[in-house]
């Protein structure tokens, strides 16, 4: 491909890119709103005295869900939006959305993101090892193993963990990213981290590992029936190399694109797990605010999974490329 | 060479590693489980979202422990936990009251706290009504208050607060007092809204929010200027989870000393554990099935539930009873009227007009209301011939306010007996609202409602549910009647408590009779508390739903 058809290409792919988003954005305010639930009378819920029709109007007038939806609201919601402003929270009584999400997304990208790192090694390796030598012992009970891990929903992997190590042995925190209260050290407050990560990061894995290892397997299972893998061997490659050299690059094509469309879902996290987890990350957040009806919230964190997902599909396109020759031509 | 298997060495050296590893993360018990460091660590099912008590009603606690009430509930039901208040008192007129303010009490920073920041914050609230950003959207709000000729420090201790006409409302309310010296320069537009009034906070209470982590915990430290002297605790972390789950596993564990919003299979599993002590609060829930009397817009399937006779043939059709054993495990009182048990100055047991569980009395009734079976499918017409299929939508109002599924499935059953199918609809607390909003806001639709609520002890809050101003609000069964809008408005303006007792009971007995709602029961609120760090919790009910005790008197336990 010449320089300028690759300008062409990664124009169309990035306009193709903001087209989506744009999609996104205006899907968002729609879905959200057609939800039934009126956010200001939702914010006085909690209210332990009766609460008046005045009150849960002047909710509305307070957070601007008294002006017409179309073209007011949604004509200043896209404005915003392409300025950058992801607007207030209703929940959270003003608090820029951005902020909001800043403060929640480090949680979730670190136990999304070792969870998905550690299932990476771990499934990738298992599922290429036991693609390679199919109808071994290590493949049965890895493939058995990880159809039921892929088939298992994780919050109830969460929920058995947190009975197991938490509950019954005491072992490891069963909620939360760190114990409140109480001034320690830094090298403690980190220790008291992990040890809180451990069990979502391995409920989040364990169902990552089976995906990988399934994948990876059905990928690896294919490449060493083809032909070159026949010549290689003919030609005296041994074992290591023919696996290295001609099988495991190809095995990671679907792989690879499995890999970049789970990492766009980093973002979104494990909204379940962190459910059962109590972890204050974006999942938590998104159920606050659907919980609340608070729309700007919903809008930002979707926006946000919109744009991460986006972006890991044109890093799999790219990395197709360099993995596939002709893929390139 | 192949170097991929690999030995069985590794793998055994591996194993050994991975199961030492619990024992190496073990070496100091859970950061939150020491008694060492006199922290009370408590958790609830809630979702505080600001500490701003003019902006929010979800974050009552942990407020509570930082705020005082002028009186409040706690102070009238328990002699011994006063509000900023030490007593008061009201004039023959009936109009007049004085509050004699604590002497010589201080806010958490070491001001004085008098009459005047008391004063400051009813005026505040007052001075907003009729403006643009009036404060009624908060826990701290302005109803009420338009019944007010004037309130005013007449000392540091004295505080006079005059109305226009009889009403309770001076000690009745619930506003928390805050100091001047801080609200004075914060806006109504900003103190209705954006104002996060961000800790360490400045109180009058035991307990002062030091840090507030929405969706995760505050922490709170002793008030070293707490009129009844410092507290014996080093301070306390409040937790808010979303489900009553991590809560009894944090009780078992050690890592919770309080926890409240259980289960009752929580609260029973951990009765048995010899380090907890569990009790059970009764509060001012109540558990209801509510009939949709709209007619016109909104209205139900059938003009049945129009008619009283048809809600009343019901009413024999539900055993409370069952309810309360069944589906609540017993940690519920069985439902009779608007008015609940731990609502002692107003519940009655209206015995010679309460009805009975009888399903063959309800067919009697549905018979004699003209709503039969005319063609033999087993399944009753209503007066147009239509046969009844009955929509009944539930669903949880807010996490403590849980409706448990076999209270649901009883009722449809039972009303299936007496030949009045139902459908179920399950809706999650938005939709609930939605549906059961005013007929202007599009709601009703539906034909039966299975909901419950949980507001204040007091006879306005207590005749809600017929209040014909809240429909579409507390009023989910959408009923009017005058008679009872009469009543609710005289024990508005009553402060004698027999009186106001007489106004409250005659209503109930009128909303009885008409049966826009059958109460099913009223739930008890289930708390449990570790034994080994702390004492001086309550007895039967640990903590106040309405206040910061036990918290300003637990100690650490003596160490054995």
């Amino acid at each position: 491909m010449n320089g300028g058809g690759t300008s062409r290409h990664i124009g169309r792919i990035i306009i193709r890119a903001i087209v989506t988003l744009l999609m996104v954005a205006i899907l968002n305010f729609i879905l959200f709103r057609v939800i039934p639930g009126d956010p200001a009378k939702l914010l006085l819920g909690g209210a332990r005295t009766s609460v008046t029709a005045e009150q849960i109007e002047a909710q509305r007038q307070n957070w601007g869900l008294d002006r017409p939806l179309f073209p007011d609201q949604l004509v200043d919601y896209l404005s915003a939006t392409v300025r950058g402003d992801l607007g207030y929270s209703f929940k959270f009584r003003g608090r820029h959305v951005a902020d909001l999400i800043l403060e929640h997304l480090p949680a979730t990208i670190i136990l999304v993101g070792i969870a998905q790192l550690t299932a990476i090694v771990i499934g990738v390796m298992l599922g290429i090892y036991a693609g390679w030598r199919r109808g071994g012992t290590l493949d049965n009970l890895a493939t058995g193993t990880s159809l039921l891990l892929y088939s298992t929903p994780s919050f109830w992997v969460a929920m058995i963990l947190v009975v197991i190590f938490s509950t019954s042995l005491g072992w490891l925190p069963g909620y939360g990213a760190y114990s409140p209260g109480g001034t320690i050290s830094f090298v403690d407050s980190l220790l008291d981290h992990l040890r809180h990560l451990a069990l979502p990061v391995t409920a989040v894995a364990l169902g990552l590992i089976g995906q990988y290892v399934v994948v990876a397997r059905a990928a690896m299972s294919d490449v060493v029936t083809e032909d070159y893998m026949v010549t290689a061997r003919a030609k005296g490659l041994t074992n290591g190399q023919m696996l290295m050299r001609h099988a495991f690059r190809n095995a990671m094509l679907p792989v690879v694109t499995l890999i970049a469309l789970n990492l766009g879902y980093v973002v979104a996290g494990a909204i379940t797990v962190e459910a059962v987890f109590a972890w204050p990350g974006i999942g938590g957040l998104t159920v606050e605010a659907l919980n609340a009806r608070d729309y700007p919230i919903l809008q930002g964190i979707f926006l946000l999974l919109g744009a991460s997902i986006v972006v890991a599909n044109l890093v799999a396109d790219l990395a197709y490329g360099l993995l596939d020759p002709r893929v390139r031509q | 060479m192949n170097k991929w298997p690999l030995s069985r060495r590794a793998v055994a050296k591996a194993m050994l590693l991975a199961s030492a590893a619990p024992l190496v993360m073990n070496l100091e018990a859970l950061a939150g489980s020491s008694c060492a460091d006199g922290i009370v660590r408590i958790a609830g099912i809630a979702a505080p979202d600001t500490m701003n008590p003019f902006a929010t009603w979800s974050s009552s606690w942990p407020m509570y422990f930082t705020y005082d009430a002028l009186v409040g509930v706690d102070a009238q039901r328990h002699d011994d936990r006063r509000g900023f208040a030490k007593s008061w008192s009201v004039a023959k007129d009936n109009l007049t009251w004085t509050f004699k303010i604590w002497p010589s009490m201080k806010w958490s920073d070491g001001q004085p706290a008098t009459a005047r920041d008391a004063a400051f914050t009813y005026n505040y609230l007052r001075g907003s009504i009729g403006k643009p950003d009036e404060l009624n959207v908060g826990y701290n709000n302005t109803g009420g208050l338009e019944n007010i000729e004037s309130i005013a420090a007449l000392d540091d201790e004295t505080l006079q607060i005059v109305t226009k006409s009889r009403t309770r409302w001076p000690v009745d309310n619930y506003t928390l007092m805050v100091p001047e010296h801080i609200w004075k320069d914060v806006s109504y537009a900003e103190a209705r809204s954006t104002f996060q009034n961000k800790p360490p906070l400045v109180g009058t209470g035991p307990m002062i929010v030091s840090e507030f982590q929405p969706g995760q915990f505050a922490s709170l430290t002793p008030n070293k200027y707490f009129r009844a002297g410092r507290p014996a605790t080093a301070g306390m972390t409040y937790r808010f989870f979303n489900s009553a789950d991590p809560i009894a596993q944090g009780l078992k564990s050690g890592d919770l000393d309080y926890g409240m919003s259980l289960t009752a299979a929580q609260w029973e599993e951990l009765s048995n554990d010899p380090a907890i002590a569990v009790g059970e609060s009764r509060i001012e829930q109540r558990n209801y099935l509510a009939f949709n009397t709209l007619s016109g817009k909104g209205a139900g399937s059938t003009k049945a539930l129009q008619d009283p006779a048809f809600r009343d043939a019901i009413g024999y059709a539900i055993d409370q009873k069952t309810i309360v054993d069944r589906a609540f495990r017993g940690h519920a009182d069985p439902g009779v009227g608007l008015a609940m048990p731990v609502t002692a100055d107003y519940y009655s047991e209206l015995s010679e007009i309460r009805r009975h569980f009888d399903l063959a009395e309800a067919g009697r009734r549905l018979d004699a209301a003209g709503y039969r079976d005319t063609n033999g499918d087993g399944l009753r017409e209503d007066r147009d011939g239509n046969p009844f299929q009955l929509e009944l939508i539930t669903g949880t109002t807010s996490g403590v306010l849980e409706i448990p599924t076999a209270a649901i499935q009883l009722i449809a059953g039972w009303l299936e007996q007496i030949g009045i199918p139902v459908t179920v609809t399950q809706l999650d607390s938005g939709a609930l609202a939605a549906r059961t909003a005013a007929p202007a806001d599009g709601g009703g639709g539906w034909d039966l409602l299975v909901s419950a609520g949980w507001l204040g002890p007091s006879a306005h809050d207590l005749l809600s549910l017929g209040n014909s101003k809240l429909i579409g609000t507390s009023n989910t069964s959408y009923w009017k009647n005058d008679k009872f809008d009469k009543l609710l408005s005289e024990a508005d303006v009553t402060v004698d408590l027999k009186k106001s007792r007489e106004l409250v009971d005659q209503a109930s007995r009128l909303i009885y009779i008409e049966a826009p709602y059958i109460m099913l029961c009223y739930p008890f609120l289930l708390e449990a508390h570790r034994k080994d760090c702390f004492q001086g919790w309550g007895t039967n009910d640990a903590v106040s739903m309405w206040g910061y005790f036990p918290f300003d008197r637990l100690k650490p336990a003596p160490t054995p």
